[in-house]
């Protein structure tokens, strides 16, 4: 990132200017789309979450055969549209900010203020990141499950943990660029309509 | 070793100035916490991110929001959640806000339900905030409404802060929660009066619905009424899955998806792009929801770490205060401790110092845990920092703001102000109703 | 002055309940017996680690000591469970410390946790576990069908005497067993039963214990622990000793106040087990060892001790 700053100063011959910006037009577009991808993929869990509870009541009050599988099933897929969302949430700006200030701003310093507000969120996934990995070795190293009498593994859900902090990373950094390009040019980076196309869907 | 003064004024100063700028809440908080930490105390400090992240996604408790919100989308989308308001405003007939009093109604049974903030205010947020702003009523009129509404989850029985409180006090869940009775009772006949005679000053706030030109048919009417009923009945089939011993508050919320999907095929608008729709809406906002804890937690298990119980421990020691001042210091920090922690924390953290304290000047333990209760109530939603906050701007459609939100509060923290120093002025509010019932 | 090291330790009790006590106690003395030279802060229940995440907490250092227990941590340390007791198991003291100090079951779990970078310090002798129901139990048959809330080991156990286990989260049990989601519910010992008010909601105490005594570590982060000088290494050591006799002398006086507290509030025990039904009991409980040996390298280790000492 740092050295896509230096490339805009650089004396560089204007071909070559265009031809970086557009593989890193490329690189954010890409990133755009996994994790969009992947965003929308996760939320066909959300009925099958809804399900899996719903039996687990079912089979303890009409067969009254608690299942041994549902709580950790329905925790897991719990996590899972929790995490794997952060990084879609991100790109549709539907994280949470306090905008009183924010919104009094022109869009200008607003990318400026977005250069500070991710490298503060990066800052937090690298680490996220970089901790999940390490669990995931643990994970597997000791055959770490969970402590119910059913005991599935966890490193999956480390792995989950790994992508979700890596898309969030990559989303991010895809976001800071795009910020940064319009604090510097006063021009959008990307096409307009990457945004809210799901809105009133 | 920097001092823990020291570290939360730190720590505050970088909330307000990462909040300023507009920065995500949750990963602000994260960020924060790692960027201080590492100063302060080294990369070992890292290790809270794991412990963190399986405490709250393997939470049971916290299974509920997914799961009610969802039941929520599900609700509005098929456009069973705007035949309930319907419904209800036909029985509580042509009084204006008559739309915002049914959100209190509602509230107070999904209050019932659940036993946690986030789902109150993401259900009902999701199912009544659109109906009443395209109805064209005020904004923080609506807004409030939600979010004090939304409150009553650990105020209305089960309350998972409550059996938290009785738990780390060894004090009678049953008496905590028959004891919050009246004081509920009395916060939602507040909110009541207060939708009812602020509408009456300031009739711009509510708009009465328009006569329509064309009169209903008989049929019509009969349909509304049909829907509304079946609608509402969702809600007492899933009050009523709980009373019942068939699942626990957390499952409720999956009775609750399931019946609202038959209640859709029962209306003919099941479509299964529909499901698709409410699960990608619900999922962007379990995940919304989800990654604020997750920072929140990581934020304030850090601070904790580094002592800061220590010293609100040592704040209340030896204080040489008259009782009833000691109340009101306790209420005062507890109200500080919400502008940046949460709730189950404010009660892990501070039953246990505040409670023998009070005991031992001659309190009754469930009054002083109901009020800790009504005092978590009004933290959560107030700025900067508060959970009630942060979901009703999840839930909330893009035109809405922060600063509409802060600004809708007010009203809504000064009624539940006055309830909580009534109930601090009269104790029998709280104690007589669990003494009538449980002694005799 | 300063200290030369400054120690986290968390536990699972609240600040101010009695175990918590205790554990704050420990923490004094080894500051007083080092002569402030380890400067220990007590962390408590919800202060800033969750309580499935003690165990993590220390190996990775965030906090340098914990008093866990390994029911929670069933998932990484499987052999803790077997430490912990399996159902069945005996209740004496004195034959507990002996398995542990003289029987070989020291130096096994020194190596199973010391694989997983952790200092195993004394073994602490917990009251039993029992089991609270809403509805009397007259025989064992009464346990066929009945669905109890009750995490591995014990859900295994209840299994074999024909009920339903249930996996709930703790602060769901008291207004499950008041609607009837579930008939009972196990507590990690009847301080537990207490706290969670269970009485109010359920009435009849089963006789049997579904573990005798329950034994927990206290454990150091291995780091940590390497940079005391040996000096201060017997400090830690001699201290924790002290407490795990405190704790066990304390922990019966507590045990015993509160079941006169629950029988103050009505709870009724259920009448006095005929001889089939205890040997029914001791069968449930055996036919786990099997099972925990084949799960675990160091949990076999430990079954085998056990399986020579029954012979
Ligand atoms: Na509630
Ligand atoms: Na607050």
């Amino acid at each position: 990132m740092t050295a896509f700053i230096f490339i805009c100063f650089l004396p560089l011959p204007h071909r070559y200017k265009t031809m970086i910006m557009t593989a890193i037009r490329r690189y954010c577009l890409s990133v755009h789309a996994v994790v969009a991808f992947i965003g929308k993929s996760v939320s066909y869990l959300m009925p099958i979450l809804a399900f899996v509870v719903a039996f687990e009541v079912f089979s303890r009050y009409i067969l009254n055969k608690p299942t041994i599988w549902a709580y950790d099933t329905s925790l897991f897929m719990f996590g899972y549209i929790a995490a794997l969302g952060g990084a879609y949430a991100q790109q549709q700006r539907a994280h949470i900010n306090v905008d009183i200030l924010y919104n009094k701003v022109s869009a200008r310093t607003k990318s400026i203020f977005n250069l500070f507000s991710f490298a503060l969120a990066m800052l937090f996934m690298v680490i996220v990141c970089k901790m999940s990995i390490g669990k995931f070795e643990e994970a597997l190293e000791f055959n770490y499950r969970r402590q119910s009498e059913w005991g599935p593994h966890v490193h999956h859900y480390w792995l989950m943990m790994t992508i979700a902090s890596g898309l969030l990373i990559l989303q991010l950094s895809s976001d800071w660029i795009e910020s940064i390009y319009h604090a510097i040019t006063g021009k959008p980076f990307l096409p307009d309509d990457i945004r809210h196309q799901e809105e009133n869907a | 070793m920097m001092s823990i003064e020291l570290l939360t004024g730190i720590l505050f100063v970088c909330i307000i100035v990462s909040f300023a700028l507009g920065a995500p809440v949750g990963m602000a908080l994260g960020g924060i916490a790692m960027g201080v930490g590492y100063i302060t105390w080294g990369d070992a400090l890292f290790n809270v991110i794991p412990t963190t992240l399986e405490a709250t996604h393997f939470s049971f408790i916290l299974l509920a929001i997914p799961l009610y919100i969802y039941m929520g989308q599900l609700l509005t989308r098929s456009g069973i959640g705007d035949a309930m308001f319907a419904a209800s405003q036909m029985l509580i007939g042509r009084v204006r806000g008559s739309l915002a009093i049914s959100v209190i109604v509602v509230c107070s049974m999904i209050g019932a339900m659940v036993g946690i903030i986030g789902a109150g205010i993401m259900t009902s947020g999701s199912i009544a905030l659109r109906p009443m702003l395209e109805r064209g009523y005020d904004k923080r009129l609506a807004l409030g409404v939600i979010m004090a509404g939304g409150g009553l989850g650990i105020l209305i029985p089960p309350s998972i802060p409550m059996i938290m409180f009785a738990s780390s006090t060894q004090n009678s869940v049953g008496r905590m929660f028959i004891g919050a009775l009246i004081p509920a009772l009395i916060t939602i006949v507040l909110l009541i009066a207060y939708v009812v005679i602020s509408c009456k000053l300031n009739p711009n706030r509510a708009p009465m619905d328009k006569i329509p030109e064309v009169q209903p048919t008989v049929k019509e009417k009969f349909m509304t009424a049909r829907d509304g009923l079946l609608s509402l009945m969702l809600i007492v089939a899933v009050l009523g899955s709980i009373i019942m011993g068939i699942a626990t508050p957390t499952e409720s919320g999956a009775i609750g998806v399931v019946g609202a999907i038959i209640l859709a095929i029962l209306f003919k608008r099941f479509k299964p792009r529909m499901v698709q729709k409410a699960g990608m809406q619900a999922a962007l906002l379990v995940s919304v929801a989800m990654w604020i804890i997750v920072g929140a937690s990581v934020f304030s298990n850090f601070h904790l770490l580094m002592g800061v119980q220590n010293m609100v421990a040592g704040f209340t020691q030896d204080l040489g205060l008259p009782p009833i001042m000691v109340i009101i210091l306790f209420q005062v920090i507890m109200l500080l401790l919400g502008f940046i922690i949460d709730e189950f924390i404010i009660v892990l953290m501070c039953a246990p110092i505040f409670t023998p304290i009070a005991v031992s000047l001659g309190y009754d333990p469930i009054w002083f845990g109901i009020l800790m209760i009504l005092n978590i109530e009004i933290a959560v939603q107030t700025p900067p920092y508060g959970f009630a906050l942060f979901y009703l701007k999840g839930i909330a459609p893009p035109g809405i703001t922060m600063l509409d939100i802060y600004k809708s509060i007010l009203p809504f923290v000064l009624l539940k102000l006055c309830v909580l120093i009534v109930v601090m002025m009269f104790p029998e509010l709280v104690t007589w109703l669990p003494n009538y019932i449980m002694d005799s | 002055h300063a200290a030369d090291h400054n120690w986290r330790f968390a536990n699972l009790y609240s600040r101010g309940s009695a175990f918590g006590a205790v554990y704050e106690s420990l923490a004094k003395n080894i500051e007083t017996m080092s002569n402030g030279r380890i400067k220990v802060q007590v962390l408590y229940a919800g202060e800033g680690v969750g309580s499935t995440g003690i165990f993590g907490a220390v190996k990775t250092g965030l906090v340098t000591m914990g008093a866990t227990f390994q029911s929670l941590n069933a998932g990484e340390l499987p052999a803790g469970l077997v430490e912990i007791g399996l159902p069945g198991g005996t209740s004496d003291a004195t034959e507990l410390t002996t398995l542990f100090n003289e029987k070989g079951w020291a130096p096994i779990l020194k190596r199973a946790y010391g694989e997983q970078g952790l200092v195993w310090l004394d073994p602490y002798i917990q009251p039993a576990v029992y089991v609270i129901t809403k509805k009397e139990i007259k025989s064992i048959d009464d346990f066929k069908g009945l669905k109890i809330r009750a995490p591995g080991a014990y859900g295994k156990f209840l299994r074999n005497l024909g009920a339903s286990p249930v996996s709930l989260a703790w602060g769901e049990i008291y207004t499950s067993l008041s609607t009837g989601v579930i008939d009972g519910s196990i507590g990690s010992n009847m301080i537990d039963h207490r706290d969670g008010n269970h009485v109010e909601v359920a009435k009849y105490m089963y006789k049997l214990p579904l573990a005798g005594a329950q034994v927990l570590p206290i454990i150091v982060n291995r780091n940590a622990w390497n940079k005391l000088t040996p000096d201060l290494q017997a400090i830690v050591q001699a201290a924790t000793t002290v407490h795990a006799q405190a704790q066990l002398t304390k922990s019966k006086l507590w045990e015993s106040e509160a079941v006169k507290e629950m029988q103050a509030k009505g709870l009724k025990w259920s009448p006095e087990p005929s001889a089939a039904d205890k040997a029914a009991w001791t069968a449930a409980g055996s036919k786990l060892w099997d099972e925990y040996a084949a799960a675990d390298k160091y949990s076999k280790e430990l079954i085998d001790v056990l399986r020579k000492e029954a012979n």
